[in-house]
Protein backbone atom coordinates (compact mmCIF):
# COMPACT_ATOMS: atom_id res chain seq x y z
CA UNK A 1 0.00 0.00 0.00
CA UNK A 2 0.79 3.26 -1.03
CA UNK A 3 1.85 5.66 1.78
CA UNK A 4 2.27 9.56 1.30
CA UNK A 5 -0.63 11.69 2.68
CA UNK A 6 -1.20 12.23 6.54
CA UNK A 7 -4.09 12.97 8.17
CA UNK A 8 -4.13 14.39 12.11
CA UNK A 9 -7.15 14.01 14.44
CA UNK A 10 -6.91 16.02 17.94
CA UNK A 11 -3.24 15.35 18.71
CA UNK A 12 -2.01 16.67 22.23
CA UNK A 13 1.56 16.13 23.86
CA UNK A 14 1.38 16.78 27.89
CA UNK A 15 5.01 17.06 29.74
CA UNK A 16 2.86 17.22 33.39
CA UNK A 17 1.40 20.66 33.42
CA UNK A 18 3.28 22.50 30.38
CA UNK A 19 0.82 21.59 26.81
CA UNK A 20 2.86 21.43 24.28
CA UNK A 21 0.64 20.41 21.46
CA UNK A 22 -2.66 20.85 21.71
CA UNK A 23 -5.28 19.58 20.33
CA UNK A 24 -4.01 20.08 16.93
CA UNK A 25 -5.99 18.81 13.30
CA UNK A 26 -4.86 18.92 9.85
CA UNK A 27 -3.99 16.64 6.83
CA UNK A 28 -1.32 16.80 4.24
CA UNK A 29 -1.93 15.37 0.77
CA UNK A 30 0.53 13.72 -1.63
CA UNK A 31 2.92 15.67 -3.01
CA UNK A 32 2.83 19.00 -0.89
CA UNK A 33 5.33 20.73 0.75
CA UNK A 34 3.92 21.69 3.98
CA UNK A 35 5.38 24.27 6.38
CA UNK A 36 4.88 24.65 9.82
CA UNK A 37 5.79 27.80 10.94
CA UNK A 38 6.27 29.32 14.40
CA UNK A 39 8.53 30.70 16.98
CA UNK A 40 10.83 28.90 19.17
CA UNK A 41 8.71 27.10 21.84
CA UNK A 42 5.47 27.07 19.67
CA UNK A 43 5.58 23.13 19.62
CA UNK A 44 6.87 22.33 16.27
CA UNK A 45 9.67 19.88 17.09
CA UNK A 46 7.42 18.28 18.98
CA UNK A 47 4.60 17.39 16.58
CA UNK A 48 7.73 16.43 13.69
CA UNK A 49 8.75 13.92 16.74
CA UNK A 50 4.90 12.49 17.18
CA UNK A 51 5.02 12.10 13.45
CA UNK A 52 7.85 10.39 12.89
CA UNK A 53 7.42 8.08 16.09
CA UNK A 54 10.09 9.36 18.09
CA UNK A 55 7.55 10.83 21.02
CA UNK A 56 3.89 9.05 21.97
CA UNK A 57 1.16 11.51 21.58
CA UNK A 58 -1.01 12.25 25.20
CA UNK A 59 -3.71 12.22 22.79
CA UNK A 60 -4.83 11.92 19.44
CA UNK A 61 -4.78 10.43 16.55
CA UNK A 62 -1.75 10.23 13.17
CA UNK A 63 -3.39 8.10 9.95
CA UNK A 64 -0.89 7.75 6.66
CA UNK A 65 -3.23 6.41 4.23
CA UNK A 66 -5.95 5.54 6.73
CA UNK A 67 -3.16 3.30 8.79
CA UNK A 68 -3.56 4.05 12.41
CA UNK A 69 0.86 4.93 12.79
CA UNK A 70 0.45 3.83 16.77
CA UNK A 71 -0.50 0.37 15.33
CA UNK A 72 1.53 0.05 12.42
CA UNK A 73 4.82 1.81 13.02
CA UNK A 74 6.85 -0.41 10.98
CA UNK A 75 5.38 -0.37 8.31
CA UNK A 76 4.78 3.24 8.25
CA UNK A 77 8.68 4.10 9.11
CA UNK A 78 9.96 2.14 5.91
CA UNK A 79 8.63 4.85 3.73
CA UNK A 80 9.30 7.90 6.26
CA UNK A 81 12.33 9.65 6.61
CA UNK A 82 13.50 12.40 8.99
CA UNK A 83 16.09 15.60 8.94
CA UNK A 84 16.36 16.08 12.39
CA UNK A 85 17.01 19.66 13.91
CA UNK A 86 20.86 18.05 14.87
CA UNK A 87 23.23 17.03 12.27
CA UNK A 88 22.96 13.31 14.39
CA UNK A 89 25.71 11.21 12.43
CA UNK A 90 28.43 9.35 13.14
CA UNK A 91 31.73 12.20 13.21
CA UNK A 92 33.81 9.43 13.87
CA UNK A 93 33.65 7.16 10.53
CA UNK A 94 33.32 8.30 7.01
CA UNK A 95 30.60 9.25 4.98
CA UNK A 96 30.08 6.22 2.91
CA UNK A 97 30.30 4.29 6.00
CA UNK A 98 27.21 6.50 7.97
CA UNK A 99 24.99 5.61 4.80
CA UNK A 100 25.38 2.33 5.20
CA UNK A 101 24.06 2.01 8.49
CA UNK A 102 21.13 3.52 7.59
CA UNK A 103 21.03 1.43 4.92
CA UNK A 104 21.47 -2.07 6.80
CA UNK A 105 19.04 -0.21 9.70
CA UNK A 106 16.53 -0.03 6.70
CA UNK A 107 17.15 -3.34 5.80
CA UNK A 108 18.45 -2.58 2.16
CA UNK A 109 19.67 -5.81 0.52
CA UNK A 110 23.23 -6.68 0.08
CA UNK A 111 23.01 -6.45 -3.33
CA UNK A 112 21.30 -2.78 -3.36
CA UNK A 113 23.22 -0.85 -1.11
CA UNK A 114 25.71 0.08 -2.51
CA UNK A 115 23.92 1.37 -5.44
CA UNK A 116 21.33 3.31 -3.21
CA UNK A 117 24.21 4.58 -0.85
CA UNK A 118 26.14 6.15 -4.60
CA UNK A 119 22.44 7.65 -5.57
CA UNK A 120 22.03 9.25 -1.88
CA UNK A 121 26.04 10.66 -2.42
CA UNK A 122 25.11 11.70 -5.74
CA UNK A 123 21.76 13.34 -5.16
CA UNK A 124 22.88 15.71 -2.30
CA UNK A 125 26.29 16.56 -4.29
CA UNK A 126 28.69 14.99 -1.96
CA UNK A 127 30.25 12.05 -3.77
CA UNK A 128 33.63 13.43 -4.01
CA UNK A 129 33.63 13.24 0.37
CA UNK A 130 32.40 9.62 0.46
CA UNK A 131 36.02 8.88 2.31
CA UNK A 132 36.06 11.29 4.28
CA UNK A 133 35.21 11.33 7.83
CA UNK A 134 31.65 13.36 8.84
CA UNK A 135 33.63 15.21 11.16
CA UNK A 136 35.69 17.11 8.98
CA UNK A 137 32.73 18.24 6.53
CA UNK A 138 31.30 21.86 6.87
CA UNK A 139 28.07 22.71 8.46
CA UNK A 140 26.43 22.84 4.96
CA UNK A 141 27.96 19.53 3.84
CA UNK A 142 26.63 18.24 7.37
CA UNK A 143 23.57 18.69 6.35
CA UNK A 144 23.67 17.59 3.25
CA UNK A 145 24.76 14.37 4.56
CA UNK A 146 21.66 14.04 6.69
CA UNK A 147 19.66 14.46 4.16
CA UNK A 148 21.32 12.08 1.98
CA UNK A 149 20.69 10.01 4.91
CA UNK A 150 17.02 10.52 5.00
CA UNK A 151 16.43 9.96 1.27
CA UNK A 152 18.74 6.77 1.13
CA UNK A 153 15.57 4.20 1.62
CA UNK A 154 13.57 6.70 -0.69
CA UNK A 155 10.77 8.06 1.47
CA UNK A 156 7.47 8.58 0.21
CA UNK A 157 7.05 11.45 3.38
CA UNK A 158 10.14 13.41 4.37
CA UNK A 159 10.16 15.17 7.47
CA UNK A 160 13.00 18.08 8.16
CA UNK A 161 13.13 19.81 11.52
CA UNK A 162 14.44 23.30 10.77
CA UNK A 163 16.36 22.00 8.09
CA UNK A 164 18.83 25.43 7.65
CA UNK A 165 19.20 26.63 10.69
CA UNK A 166 22.65 27.78 11.73
CA UNK A 167 23.47 27.63 7.60
CA UNK A 168 25.27 30.41 6.11
CA UNK A 169 23.12 32.06 2.84
CA UNK A 170 24.68 29.78 0.35
CA UNK A 171 23.97 26.86 2.13
CA UNK A 172 20.37 27.66 2.80
CA UNK A 173 20.06 28.14 -0.57
CA UNK A 174 21.57 25.15 -1.64
CA UNK A 175 19.19 22.45 0.56
CA UNK A 176 15.84 24.81 -0.33
CA UNK A 177 17.02 23.99 -3.72
CA UNK A 178 17.48 19.99 -2.75
CA UNK A 179 14.15 20.04 -0.96
CA UNK A 180 12.40 21.41 -4.51
CA UNK A 181 14.53 19.01 -6.34
CA UNK A 182 13.24 16.05 -3.68
CA UNK A 183 9.47 16.98 -4.37
CA UNK A 184 9.60 18.00 -7.70
CA UNK A 185 11.68 14.23 -8.88
CA UNK A 186 9.59 11.66 -7.17
CA UNK A 187 6.30 13.68 -5.78
CA UNK A 188 7.94 13.06 -2.07
CA UNK A 189 5.46 14.44 0.68
CA UNK A 190 7.54 16.87 2.31
CA UNK A 191 7.04 18.39 5.90
CA UNK A 192 9.36 21.33 7.28
CA UNK A 193 9.29 22.79 10.41
CA UNK A 194 10.94 26.50 10.49
CA UNK A 195 10.88 29.63 12.46
CA UNK A 196 12.29 31.03 9.17
CA UNK A 197 9.35 33.01 7.54
CA UNK A 198 10.75 33.38 4.16
CA UNK A 199 11.48 30.14 4.15
CA UNK A 200 8.23 28.57 4.52
CA UNK A 201 6.87 31.75 1.82
CA UNK A 202 9.11 30.59 -0.63
CA UNK A 203 9.26 26.69 -0.38
CA UNK A 204 5.07 25.86 1.26
CA UNK A 205 1.77 24.86 -0.89
CA UNK A 206 0.52 25.18 2.34
CA UNK A 207 1.57 26.73 5.81
CA UNK A 208 0.20 26.12 9.40
CA UNK A 209 1.14 29.26 11.75
CA UNK A 210 1.66 27.50 15.14
CA UNK A 211 2.01 29.65 18.33
CA UNK A 212 2.05 27.79 21.78
CA UNK A 213 1.15 24.57 21.01
CA UNK A 214 -2.19 25.42 18.65
CA UNK A 215 -2.37 25.99 14.78
CA UNK A 216 -3.67 29.47 14.68
CA UNK A 217 -3.75 29.80 10.72
CA UNK A 218 -3.26 27.76 8.22
CA UNK A 219 -3.22 28.04 4.39
CA UNK A 220 -1.51 28.56 0.97
CA UNK A 221 0.83 31.14 1.82
CA UNK A 222 -1.16 34.02 -0.53
CA UNK A 223 -4.46 32.99 0.73
CA UNK A 224 -2.56 33.81 4.21
CA UNK A 225 -1.35 36.98 3.33
CA UNK A 226 -4.04 37.81 1.30
CA UNK A 227 -5.85 38.04 4.35
CA UNK A 228 -5.01 41.36 4.99
CA UNK A 229 -4.27 42.24 1.47
CA UNK A 230 -0.94 43.19 -0.73
CA UNK A 231 0.98 45.94 0.71
CA UNK A 232 2.19 46.81 3.83
CA UNK A 233 2.83 50.48 4.96
CA UNK A 234 5.60 50.96 7.72
CA UNK A 235 4.97 54.23 9.28
CA UNK A 236 8.12 55.86 11.18
CA UNK A 237 6.87 57.35 14.37
CA UNK A 238 9.35 59.01 16.45
CA UNK A 239 9.46 56.04 19.29
CA UNK A 240 7.90 53.17 17.30
CA UNK A 241 7.09 51.73 13.78
CA UNK A 242 3.45 50.86 13.16
CA UNK A 243 1.81 48.50 10.25
CA UNK A 244 -0.60 49.20 8.17
CA UNK A 245 -2.22 47.21 5.29
CA UNK A 246 -3.96 47.85 1.98
CA UNK A 247 -5.08 45.64 -1.00
CA UNK A 248 -3.05 47.95 -3.68
CA UNK A 249 -0.45 50.16 -4.20
CA UNK A 250 -2.50 53.16 -4.77
CA UNK A 251 -4.55 53.28 -1.40
CA UNK A 252 -1.22 52.32 0.75
CA UNK A 253 0.56 55.47 -1.12
CA UNK A 254 -2.47 58.17 -0.52
CA UNK A 255 -3.30 56.72 3.69
CA UNK A 256 1.16 57.64 3.66
CA UNK A 257 1.04 61.03 1.95
CA UNK A 258 -1.40 62.18 4.60
CA UNK A 259 0.53 61.34 7.45
CA UNK A 260 3.24 64.18 8.74
CA UNK A 261 5.87 61.49 8.98
CA UNK A 262 8.23 59.35 6.75
CA UNK A 263 7.23 56.03 5.61
CA UNK A 264 7.79 52.98 3.19
CA UNK A 265 5.63 51.05 1.22
CA UNK A 266 6.53 47.13 0.62
CA UNK A 267 5.12 43.75 -0.52
CA UNK A 268 3.01 41.87 2.14
CA UNK A 269 4.96 39.59 4.05
CA UNK A 270 4.12 36.37 6.00
CA UNK A 271 5.81 37.67 9.03
CA UNK A 272 3.14 40.60 8.55
CA UNK A 273 0.19 38.35 9.26
CA UNK A 274 1.83 36.56 12.04
CA UNK A 275 3.05 39.46 13.89
CA UNK A 276 -0.89 40.75 13.55
CA UNK A 277 -2.53 37.68 14.26
CA UNK A 278 -0.43 36.96 17.36
CA UNK A 279 1.07 40.50 18.33
CA UNK A 280 4.84 39.01 18.42
CA UNK A 281 7.40 38.86 15.59
CA UNK A 282 9.47 35.83 15.44
CA UNK A 283 12.66 35.63 16.35
CA UNK B 1 17.32 -9.30 12.15
CA UNK B 2 19.12 -6.09 10.03
CA UNK B 3 18.41 -4.03 13.43
CA UNK B 4 20.74 -5.77 15.27
CA UNK B 5 23.00 -6.00 12.78
CA UNK B 6 22.91 -2.29 12.07
CA UNK B 7 23.35 -1.23 15.55
CA UNK B 8 25.89 -3.71 16.07
CA UNK B 9 27.83 -2.76 13.22
CA UNK B 10 27.65 0.60 13.92
CA UNK B 11 29.03 0.49 17.20
CA UNK B 12 31.69 -2.04 15.72
CA UNK B 13 33.06 1.08 13.43
CA UNK B 14 32.88 3.46 16.21
CA UNK B 15 34.97 0.75 18.63
CA UNK B 16 37.65 0.14 15.40
CA UNK B 17 38.02 4.11 14.83
CA UNK B 18 39.58 4.27 18.73
CA UNK B 19 40.63 0.87 18.55
CA UNK B 20 43.98 1.29 20.68
CA UNK B 21 42.96 3.62 22.92
CA UNK B 22 40.16 1.42 24.02
CA UNK B 23 42.50 -2.09 23.93
CA UNK B 24 44.76 0.34 26.49
CA UNK B 25 41.88 0.63 28.79
CA UNK B 26 41.23 -2.53 28.65
CA UNK B 27 45.02 -3.37 29.26
CA UNK B 28 46.08 -0.30 32.07
CA UNK B 29 42.83 -0.86 34.86
CA UNK B 30 43.95 -4.76 35.35
CA UNK B 31 47.85 -4.32 35.00
CA UNK B 32 47.45 -1.49 38.13
CA UNK B 33 45.21 -3.59 40.15
CA UNK B 34 47.55 -6.73 39.78
CA UNK B 35 50.56 -4.85 40.60
CA UNK B 36 48.40 -3.13 43.86
CA UNK B 37 46.52 -6.15 45.12
CA UNK B 38 48.41 -8.95 43.02
CA UNK B 39 51.71 -8.12 43.67
CA UNK B 40 51.21 -5.75 46.98
CA UNK B 41 49.62 -8.60 48.76
CA UNK B 42 52.20 -10.92 47.57
CA UNK B 43 52.35 -13.85 45.14
CA UNK B 44 53.22 -16.35 48.36
CA UNK B 45 50.48 -15.97 50.22
CA UNK B 46 47.37 -18.85 50.04
CA UNK B 47 43.57 -18.17 49.21
CA UNK B 48 41.24 -21.09 49.36
CA UNK B 49 44.38 -23.14 48.70
CA UNK B 50 45.43 -21.57 45.86
CA UNK B 51 47.93 -18.59 45.42
CA UNK B 52 46.66 -15.39 45.16
CA UNK B 53 47.54 -14.02 42.02
CA UNK B 54 45.60 -17.63 40.33
CA UNK B 55 42.94 -16.44 42.50
CA UNK B 56 42.90 -12.76 41.57
CA UNK B 57 43.55 -13.16 37.81
CA UNK B 58 40.20 -14.70 37.04
CA UNK B 59 38.71 -11.63 39.80
CA UNK B 60 40.45 -9.01 37.12
CA UNK B 61 39.12 -10.72 34.23
CA UNK B 62 35.23 -10.34 35.26
CA UNK B 63 35.63 -6.77 36.36
CA UNK B 64 37.64 -5.57 33.49
CA UNK B 65 35.11 -7.83 31.20
CA UNK B 66 32.27 -6.02 33.75
CA UNK B 67 33.60 -2.38 32.94
CA UNK B 68 33.86 -2.68 29.12
CA UNK B 69 30.31 -5.16 28.90
CA UNK B 70 28.54 -1.79 30.97
CA UNK B 71 30.60 0.74 30.02
CA UNK B 72 28.17 0.93 26.63
CA UNK B 73 25.78 2.95 29.07
CA UNK B 74 28.26 5.96 28.79
CA UNK B 75 28.35 4.91 25.15
CA UNK B 76 24.87 5.02 24.76
CA UNK B 77 24.67 7.66 27.12
CA UNK B 78 26.67 9.77 24.80
CA UNK B 79 25.10 9.48 21.73
CA UNK B 80 21.57 9.35 23.48
CA UNK B 81 22.19 12.83 24.89
CA UNK B 82 24.86 14.44 22.66
CA UNK B 83 25.18 12.98 19.68
CA UNK B 84 21.26 12.79 18.93
CA UNK B 85 22.67 9.02 17.25
CA UNK B 86 20.00 6.85 19.42
CA UNK B 87 17.26 8.67 17.39
CA UNK B 88 18.20 7.01 14.30
CA UNK B 89 17.34 3.47 15.55
CA UNK B 90 14.47 4.65 17.16
CA UNK B 91 13.06 5.88 13.95
CA UNK B 92 14.05 3.31 12.27
CA UNK B 93 11.69 0.40 11.22
CA UNK B 94 13.13 -2.21 13.50
CA UNK B 95 11.45 -3.67 16.79
CA UNK B 96 12.93 -1.44 19.61
CA UNK B 97 14.00 -4.98 21.11
CA UNK B 98 16.74 -5.15 18.45
CA UNK B 99 18.46 -2.31 20.16
CA UNK B 100 18.70 -4.40 22.74
CA UNK B 101 20.24 -6.80 21.30
CA UNK B 102 22.67 -4.88 19.04
CA UNK B 103 23.55 -2.87 21.85
CA UNK B 104 24.53 -5.65 24.30
CA UNK B 105 26.45 -7.78 21.20
CA UNK B 106 28.60 -5.11 21.46
CA UNK B 107 29.12 -4.87 25.25
CA UNK B 108 29.85 -9.15 24.98
CA UNK B 109 32.36 -8.35 21.99
CA UNK B 110 34.10 -5.83 24.28
CA UNK B 111 34.07 -7.94 26.88
CA UNK B 112 35.85 -10.68 25.10
CA UNK B 113 38.51 -8.95 24.25
CA UNK B 114 38.99 -7.55 27.85
CA UNK B 115 38.87 -10.80 29.11
CA UNK B 116 41.19 -12.08 26.24
CA UNK B 117 44.25 -10.20 27.85
CA UNK B 118 43.60 -11.34 31.05
CA UNK B 119 44.03 -14.44 29.51
CA UNK B 120 47.36 -13.71 27.76
CA UNK B 121 48.38 -12.14 31.22
CA UNK B 122 47.45 -15.34 33.23
CA UNK B 123 49.74 -17.15 30.61
CA UNK B 124 52.43 -14.63 31.49
CA UNK B 125 52.42 -15.33 34.76
CA UNK B 126 51.89 -18.90 34.32
CA UNK B 127 48.74 -19.40 36.16
CA UNK B 128 47.02 -22.87 35.76
CA UNK B 129 43.79 -22.13 33.97
CA UNK B 130 41.13 -23.78 31.70
CA UNK B 131 39.18 -22.08 28.61
CA UNK B 132 36.30 -24.80 28.69
CA UNK B 133 33.41 -24.25 26.80
CA UNK B 134 31.65 -24.21 30.53
CA UNK B 135 34.34 -21.15 30.89
CA UNK B 136 33.00 -19.50 27.28
CA UNK B 137 29.74 -19.93 28.34
CA UNK B 138 29.33 -18.49 32.13
CA UNK B 139 31.84 -15.65 30.72
CA UNK B 140 28.95 -14.82 27.66
CA UNK B 141 26.14 -15.58 30.83
CA UNK B 142 28.10 -12.76 32.56
CA UNK B 143 28.89 -9.99 29.33
CA UNK B 144 25.15 -10.12 28.66
CA UNK B 145 23.67 -9.58 32.06
CA UNK B 146 26.00 -6.41 32.40
CA UNK B 147 25.53 -5.05 28.96
CA UNK B 148 21.95 -5.25 29.39
CA UNK B 149 22.03 -3.48 32.78
CA UNK B 150 24.23 -0.44 31.14
CA UNK B 151 21.84 -0.39 28.15
CA UNK B 152 19.02 -0.28 30.81
CA UNK B 153 20.66 2.32 32.93
CA UNK B 154 21.71 4.56 29.80
CA UNK B 155 17.95 4.74 29.41
CA UNK B 156 16.85 5.00 32.59
CA UNK B 157 18.83 8.24 33.55
CA UNK B 158 18.01 11.64 32.21
CA UNK B 159 21.73 13.06 31.80
CA UNK B 160 25.23 12.40 32.29
CA UNK B 161 25.12 13.16 36.40
CA UNK B 162 22.71 10.47 36.82
CA UNK B 163 24.72 8.47 34.88
CA UNK B 164 27.48 8.81 37.21
CA UNK B 165 25.83 8.60 40.26
CA UNK B 166 24.97 5.37 39.37
CA UNK B 167 28.82 4.31 38.87
CA UNK B 168 29.62 5.49 41.90
CA UNK B 169 27.16 4.52 43.85
CA UNK B 170 26.09 0.75 42.35
CA UNK B 171 28.60 -0.48 40.31
CA UNK B 172 31.77 0.64 42.04
CA UNK B 173 30.57 -0.91 45.47
CA UNK B 174 29.35 -4.25 43.59
CA UNK B 175 33.25 -4.16 41.79
CA UNK B 176 34.92 -4.23 45.31
CA UNK B 177 32.41 -6.45 47.70
CA UNK B 178 31.64 -9.17 44.96
CA UNK B 179 34.37 -11.32 45.71
CA UNK B 180 36.65 -9.98 42.80
CA UNK B 181 39.84 -9.67 44.74
CA UNK B 182 39.35 -11.36 47.67
CA UNK B 183 36.90 -14.23 49.05
CA UNK B 184 33.13 -13.43 50.57
CA UNK B 185 33.77 -15.47 53.54
CA UNK B 186 36.36 -12.90 54.61
CA UNK B 187 34.07 -10.22 54.89
CA UNK B 188 31.96 -9.27 58.06
CA UNK B 189 29.08 -11.23 58.37
CA UNK B 190 26.07 -8.57 57.25
CA UNK B 191 28.15 -7.95 54.34
CA UNK B 192 28.19 -11.60 53.22
CA UNK B 193 24.78 -11.46 52.74
CA UNK B 194 24.17 -7.98 51.15
CA UNK B 195 26.27 -8.77 48.57
CA UNK B 196 24.40 -11.51 47.43
CA UNK B 197 21.79 -8.71 45.65
CA UNK B 198 24.84 -7.90 43.20
CA UNK B 199 24.43 -9.85 40.17
CA UNK B 200 28.46 -10.20 40.03
CA UNK B 201 28.67 -12.42 43.16
CA UNK B 202 27.00 -15.09 41.34
CA UNK B 203 29.13 -14.65 38.09
CA UNK B 204 32.54 -13.95 40.01
CA UNK B 205 32.03 -17.32 41.87
CA UNK B 206 31.11 -19.48 38.20
CA UNK B 207 33.45 -18.10 36.17
CA UNK B 208 36.58 -18.24 38.62
CA UNK B 209 35.84 -22.07 39.22
CA UNK B 210 35.58 -22.73 35.16
CA UNK B 211 38.59 -20.48 34.89
CA UNK B 212 40.91 -21.99 37.68
CA UNK B 213 39.36 -25.76 37.52
CA UNK B 214 36.95 -25.95 34.58
CA UNK B 215 34.22 -26.99 36.89
CA UNK B 216 30.90 -25.41 37.86
CA UNK B 217 30.32 -25.84 41.54
CA UNK B 218 27.24 -24.31 42.11
CA UNK B 219 24.24 -25.00 39.85
CA UNK B 220 22.09 -22.43 42.22
CA UNK B 221 24.34 -19.69 41.65
CA UNK B 222 23.89 -20.48 37.13
CA UNK B 223 20.22 -20.48 37.76
CA UNK B 224 20.61 -17.33 39.57
CA UNK B 225 22.18 -15.70 36.86
CA UNK B 226 20.18 -16.68 34.01
CA UNK B 227 17.08 -15.95 36.51
CA UNK B 228 18.83 -12.74 36.88
CA UNK B 229 19.72 -12.41 32.60
CA UNK B 230 16.05 -12.95 31.56
CA UNK B 231 14.83 -10.59 34.09
CA UNK B 232 17.14 -8.22 32.80
CA UNK B 233 15.93 -8.32 28.98
CA UNK B 234 12.61 -8.17 29.89
CA UNK B 235 13.76 -4.97 31.39
CA UNK B 236 15.26 -3.70 28.78
CA UNK B 237 12.53 -4.39 26.63
CA UNK B 238 10.56 -2.56 28.69
CA UNK B 239 12.84 0.44 29.73
CA UNK B 240 13.51 0.51 25.40
CA UNK B 241 9.99 0.30 24.51
CA UNK B 242 8.79 3.26 26.21
CA UNK B 243 11.44 5.34 25.68
CA UNK B 244 10.95 8.44 24.33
Amino acid sequence: MEINNIEVKDLTKKYNDLVAVDDISFSVRKGDIIAILGPNGAGKTTLIKMLTGLLSPTKGIIFYNNVNFSKSQKKVKKVIGLVPQENNIDRDISVHNNLLIHAILYGINYKERNKAIMEALSFAEIDDYKSKLANELSGGLKRRLVIARAMLHKPKILFLDEPTVNLDPHSRRHIWNFIRKINNESQTTIFITTHYIEEADLLAKNVLIMDRGKIIASGSPEKLKSRLGSFTLEIFKSDSIEYQFFHNREEAIQFGEKLNCSFKIRELSLEDLYIKITGKRIE
Amino acid sequence: MHGIWGIYFRELLIFKSKFFKNLLASVISPLLFLFAFGFGIGKDTQIDGTNYIAFLLPGLLTMTSLNQAYGISSEINISRFYFKIFDEYLIAPIGRWQILLGESLYGVTKGFISAAIIIILAYILDVKFSISFLFVVILLLHLLIFSMLGFSAALIVRNHGDQFAINSFIITPMVFLSGTFYPIDMMPAIIKYVVHIFPLTYTTKLIRDAFLYNRLTSITYLLVSIFILFSLFLFGIFIVRRIE
